[in-house]
């Protein structure tokens, strides 16, 4: 025994391959990850600086009036972002308005009502629709699915509205092009249901068996169920989930600047074009100099300061439902 | 044979005498039960009286908490478990697939492992199964829910805030505002999964009281890995073993005289 420790001890001292800690290889990877870490900071710190620093003079120029300004004249240098706000909240609230009920119904079935062999190639269809490009929906948007539209619905529903009070605004179609608000609306509402929908399913998942099974077991229907307990004890994160969502509709670009017609044009029918913040940059970034350079820049603040509260907001309400 | 150790003999007496004239409530016959391929209950013969006790005891896995789930059919639920058999309640087969399931399940209530408060007030607990088969003026519901918090014993604790979230509740008063809940549908029958399982001595204590309580107006069968707290208040025990049924009978008998050796084995604590 005294022989087995004596060679233990011998091992340890002699064969001993490892460094001391605190040598220039440890320090070195510390300053990497230090510096991988703020390089992210400062990137944004710069890119939210010199989008501010560009954007000043058109803040300067029109004042508070810029934000609700509906004029956007490049001829004249007048400037005013109403409109593009304005169709960036539409066509995302259409969007939820959209993709929401959908989405649901998506995670409901899939945790409640699906087989369990359809389970797996249903949820993979759903999380490939995350991956398709968004020039992809733009493109099937504006070739496939606009003439579509225009054709079977907005001539139609315009033809049957003209003339009411209210719907005969809201449902009429100057133009029956097919692209527009509320086809900007119907594509984001494509491209946020993958996320929205995986997020549900899995909150949904997480609620325990046996609440589910105590709702069925004191006589519940699968509707009553879904409806009374499990989607209000998922609330918080479903609506984390839908702001995630929000945040994704509000921000994109190529799509909607495809479908959404890219007028200036205050309408109070969402069959009207109009445009988003992000589509009016990307139309017009490319031969914009001066003023106009600068107001694209203020735009683009805007959005920022747009996502960045409901992404605050949806993060805030995911952690709570963690916690709870 | 000797009695039991560690269950005194005068929880075995008294109040817990076995009505063996109560008649018949679920008589349960040749039941088989399988999870996919995994034959979980085999040939399970038993009859369960009117307002008694019966405990379902047994090592884990023995299928005591499947004879149970198969009353109100939750394990419906899962495609891949069916029954075979019958079961009877009041002569009507649950196991008929032309029965209505919904109205099964709010004529046999369960109480499970864990509290289950739904997300909502604890009024709304209460009264929220009673509205989906009662359509009471709001008078009425308030004295149904008012009724079924105190035969759960609950009702001096919560009366002062029907309104708040049920989820606020300890865990023994959780436990007992599902009890009021599922009270509160007027149900034949009660089947208890573990109820206990997750309280602690002293709310489990007051969970047991309220079972003996409840004996007077419901049929109770309940699922239990705690020995004494079946002795202590249940009529009847089945011992089940590897998903048979191997012996049944008053409480008292079982515990001071079973017949089978594995009963025996059990009751004593040489395995399990």
């Amino acid at each position: 025994m005294a022989a087995l420790t004596d060679q233990i001890a011998l091992t340890r001292t002699g064969a001993s391959v490892r460094k001391k800690p605190g040598g220039i290889g440890d320090s070195l990877f510390r300053a990497a990850s230090y510096g991988s870490a703020i390089l992210v900071l400062l990137v944004l710190a710069g890119i939210l600086a010199s989008i501010a620093y560009g954007a000043w003079p058109a803040f300067e120029t029109f004042g508070f009036g810029f934000i609700t300004s509906s004029v956007w004249n490049i001829g004249q240098e007048q400037y005013g972002a109403f409109v593009a706000i304005v169709g960036t909240l539409a066509s995302a609230f259409l969007a939820l308005l959209i993709g929401v009920p959908l989405s649901l119904g998506i995670a409901v079935y899939l945790t409640q009502l699906c087989p369990g062999w359809a389970r797996k190639p249903v949820s993979m269809t759903i999380e490939l629709l995350a991956s398709v490009p968004s020039i992809i929906y733009g493109m099937w948007g504006l070739f496939v699915f606009a003439p579509l539209f225009a054709r079977f619905v907005q001539v139609p529903v315009s033809n049957l509205v003209e003339g009411m009070p209210i719907v005969g605004t809201l449902f009429y179609a100057r133009v029956p092009s097919g692209v527009g608000i509320l086809t900007a609306g119907f594509i984001l509402a494509i491209m946020i249901v993958p996320f929205v929908a995986s997020i549900t399913r899995d909150m949904l998942d997480q609620i325990p068996t046996v609440l589910r099974e105590s709702a069925y077991g004191i006589g519940c229907t699968t509707w009553e169920v879904v409806r009374h307990v499990l989607v209000p004890q998922a609330s918080v994160s479903i609506i984390g989930a839908i702001m995630l969502g929000l945040g994704r509709a509000l921000g994109e670009t190529m799509a909607v600047t495809f479908v959404i017609g890219n007028a200036n044009r205050l309408s109070g029918s969402v069959f009207d074009p109009g445009s988003t913040i992000a589509s009016r940059i990307a139309n017009e970034f490319n031969e914009a100099d001066g003023l106009q350079l600068n107001s694209l820049m203020a735009l683009g603040c805007i959005l920022f300061v747009i996502t960045f509260f409901v992404l605050i907001i949806a993060r805030l309400l995911t952690r709570r439902a963690k916690v709870a | 044979m000797n009695a039991a150790p560690g269950i005194p003999a005068a929880q075995l007496t008294g109040r817990h005498k076995a009505d063996e004239t109560s008649p018949v409530r679920i008589a349960v016959k040749d039941l088989n039960f399988y999870y996919g391929s995994f034959h979980g209950l085999k040939s399970v013969n038993l009859n369960f009286h009117d307002r008694q006790v019966t405990a379902l005891i047994g090592p884990s896995g023995c299928g005591k908490s499947t004879l149970l789930r198969t009353f109100n059919r939750i394990y419906s639920l899962y495609p891949e478990q069916r029954a075979e058999g019958e079961i009877l309640l009041d002569g009507q087969n649950v196991l008929d697939p032309k029965i209505d399931l919904n109205e099964l399940r709010s004529r046999i209530g369960m109480v499970f492992q864990k509290p289950t408060p739904f997300p909502m007030s604890i009024y709304d607990n209460v009264a929220f199964g009673l509205r989906l088969y009662e359509k009471l003026p709001k008078a009425d519901l308030d004295v149904r829910v008012e009724e079924s918090l105190r035969k759960a014993a609950l009702w001096d604790e919560v009366k002062d805030k029907l309104k708040q979230s049920g989820m606020g509740l300890s865990g023994g008063q959780q436990q007992r505002l599902c009890i009021a809940r599922t009270v509160a549908q007027r149900p034949e029958v009660i089947l208890f999964d573990e109820p206990t399982s997750a309280l602690d001595p002293i709310s489990t204590g007051r969970i047991e009281e309220l079972i003996e309580q409840l004996r007077s107006e419901f049929t109770i069968v309940i699922v239990t890995h705690n020995m004494q707290q079946a002795a202590r208040i249940s009529q009847f025990t089945a011992f089940m073993y590897l998903g048979e049924l191997v012996e049944f009978g008053p409480t008292t008998r079982i515990f001071m005289n079973p017949e089978k050796r594995q009963t025996q084995d059990y009751i004593t604590g040489r395995f399990g």
